[in-house]
């Protein structure tokens, strides 16, 4: 086993990493750019190394001074985290080149798998159902004919693509030509790459995805799926583990499971991975893409599992065998995340950096924090929103969700703004309590929902804690005046001389 | 004391009869309450009114605070009636658009310079917060003022960034 593993991320992901690696007994070596150095990733690794300034293409993108650190500091393998460089295999190629053990897949597999029409190509090979579309990029007159075929709504992805960037739903034929040049052009300037292909839009379709692990001895096992469908803006937003829909129809599990396996098998796929799929209304599932790296969403899988998944990337990238069979596993509970992210949910989500002057976590019975905040740390500006993942489990779903709204109400984050207020509305709503979800439940709700009234007493209190605070002195211990009165002195003063 | 408030855009009148922590209150000439209100930390009230607990949060920001209870979120403008010389702003404010910073972050392009004319939609400047850019829009036309800040300046929410007039 690795005696030391130096971990290429930052932010909560870096620290779950830690935790598990501290678990093991293996030392940990952080890396941070200017803005991290006071990061909890660094304060809880045994060793420390600074990449470089705040962006990311001087710092976390920096292969050659990362694999720098690695030497200096003596690491044996490179944990990539998700997000940076965890699926760029020519960072996966440069790890083995230098005698480091890349904790994911070989390059080969992430190459194979990297490429949304490569990916899907080897999936119709493999037999797993895909969306219908184009085997690459398109040009106007084959989309043209596509939607002829196919039919409208269609849906236009980057061939580079991901997060959403370069994505364009087209609805009518007179929409199409202007939709393909915006993004071509979004998808040029996001990737570098203009190509675009298309797809049969599926309305309102869950996001369901199978986490794969195999081992370099050719074991392969599912654990099962999560269910992603709430989303904003093509991001997950809450992750859950069963699907409330595979809960019904548990045939679905193995069904997609063995889908998803054969679609990995074909990449010669080891290490852990998700291969995402569409659900249909009519419970038809359709292959997405390939994930090879360890999720973000990932926790709640090893709360159902009892599993961590970080040990058994650890493991078997350490040569080791799967310690079970796809027999042994099983699925106990339900289990919830939440992201929470530094952003204003009341000012159209737009990102909120800052200074955290006050911290409340969530504490007690089935909660499970995965986060990279302290009380007096400065979100930087400089990176994802990602402050924190929250997850619950509980023996049903219901039962998760009234644990999901007790956890988002001792939640409390001063000093910036989160969606956590956000959270504790939509779990009011009786469509995501009941499990009946999709894509475009956020959406909806927006458009439906505004934020419900306050009871009035909300407001009286709010009034009078806004009096009081009015009244006080600024926070920023003011010197104490001579006549050695407070504010509320001074007003009272002033009440006098009316 | 009497304070004016507008909570959410609704006007409000509160008299503070007693501070904390055994606070009395009247709101928009109603009957007097009572509350008990302990504060645990800066900017952080505990409010027991009539056997209910209230666990409150209030941030100052440049144009308002903003209250948080129970989930729900309060802008609350207060102006104390013998302090507040509203003229000067309101006046100026008749005329003059200002372009605030929508969030924490970097100005990563300024549009305009002062004395240009812009139409309206056109773009001033651009903030960067978290890999995600804003442009910021005059609403009408006219000519700018001033713009207060520089490329690669780092701002707060709420900031003043231009004038437009």
């Amino acid at each position: 086993m690795f005696r030391k593993i130096l971990i290429a991320n930052r932010g909560e992901i870096a620290v779950r990493v830690t935790r598990t690696l501290h678990e093991m007994g293996i030392a940990v070596v952080a890396v941070y750019s200017d803005v991290d150095r006071a990061s909890l990733h660094v304060r809880m690794a045994d060793e420390a190394e600074r990449l470089g300034p705040a962006p990311s293409s001087e710092s976390y993108l920096g292969i050659d001074r990362i694999l720098e650190a690695a030497k200096k500091h003596g690491a044996e393998a490179i944990h990539p985290g998700y997000g940076f460089l965890s699926e760029n295999a020519d960072f996966a190629e440069a790890c083995e080149q230098a005698g480091l053990v890349f904790i994911g897949p070989s390059a080969e597999s992430i190459r194979a798998l990297g490429s949304k029409t490569a990916a899907r190509e080897r999936a119709i090979h493999a037999g797993t159902p895909v969306v219908p579309g184009t085997e690459g990029a398109v040009t106007l007159d084959q989309a043209r004919a596509f939607a002829q075929q196919h039919r409208y709504p269609i849906l236009l992805k980057a061939v580079a693509g991901g997060g959403g960037k370069g994505m364009r739903r087209v609805d009518r034929d007179s929409d199409l030509e202007s939709a393909l040049r915006d993004a071509s052009s979004e998808a040029e300037r996001a990737f570098r790459n203009p190509e675009v292909y298309l797809e049969k839009l599926i309305e309102r379709p869950r996001h369901i995805e199978i986490q794969i692990l195999g081992d370099r001895h050719g074991n392969m096992v599912h654990l099962g799926e999560r269910e992603c469908s709430i989303q904003r803006r093509h991001q997950k937003v809450i992750e859950e583990s069963p699907s409330p829909l595979v809960a019904q129809h548990p045939e679905m599990r193995q069904a997609m499971g063995e889908a998803a396996i054969r679609a990995a098998r074909a990449a010669g796929y080891y290490n852990a991975g998700t291969v995402e799929f569409l659900v249909d209304p009519d419970r038809r599932f359709y292959f997405l893409e390939v994930n090879t790296r360890l999720q973000v969403e990932h926790p709640v899988t090893e709360l159902v599992t009892g599993l961590d998944l970080v040990k058994l990337q650890v493991e078997i990238s350490a040569g080791a065998e799967l310690p079970f069979r796809q027999q042994d596993i099983t699925w106990r509970g339900s289990a919830i995340e939440c992201r929470v992210y530094a952003e204003d949910p009341y000012n159209h989500f737009l990102p909120f950096p800052g200074k955290i002057t006050r911290l409340e976590r969530p504490l007690g019975p089935g909660i499970r924090l995965d986060a990279c905040v302290y009380e007096g740390w400065t979100v930087p500006m400089e990176y994802d929103p990602l402050l924190a993942k929250l997850g619950v489990w509980a023996g049903t779903r219901e039962d998760a969700v009234a644990r999901m709204i007790r956890a988002l109400n001792e939640y409390e984050v001063g000093g910036i703004r989160t969606n956590i207020g956000f959270f504790r509305q939509i779990f009011q709503d009786p469509a995501l309590r009941e499990g009946r979800l999709h894509t475009g439940f956020i959406d909806e709700f927006l458009a439906r929902d505004r934020p419900p009234a306050p009871p009035p007493e909300l407001l009286t209190v709010a009034a009078l804690a806004a009096a009081l605070e009015s009244i006080a002195p600024e926070p920023a211990a003011q010197p104490a005046s001579k006549n050695g009165g407070n504010a509320w002195v001074l007003a009272g003063r002033r009440e006098l001389l009316r | 004391m009497k304070l004016n408030l507008i909570v959410d855009g609704t006007p409000q009148e509160i008299e503070i009869l007693a501070p904390a922590p055994h606070s009395r209150f009247r709101l928009d000439g109603g009957v007097e309450r009572a509350a008990d209100v302990a504060v645990p930390g800066p900017g952080l009230y505990s409010i027991l009114l009539d056997g209910r607990s209230y666990d409150v949060q209030v941030e100052r920001t440049p144009r308002h605070l903003v209250v948080v209870l129970d989930g729900y979120r309060f802008e609350i403008d207060v102006h104390d009636p013998r302090r507040w010389s509203g003229r000067s702003e309101n006046q100026r404010g008749a005329d003059v658009e200002t372009i605030l910073a929508p969030m924490p972050g970097k100005v990563v392009r300024v549009l305009v310079a002062a004395g240009d004319a812009v139409e309206p939609g056109q773009g001033i400047l651009v903030v960067e917060a978290m890999k995600m850019q804003n442009e910021m829009k005059a609403a009408r036309a006219g000519r700018v003022i001033a713009v207060t800040v520089k490329e690669g300046a780092t701002v707060s929410a709420g900031e003043v960034l231009a004038t437009i007039a």
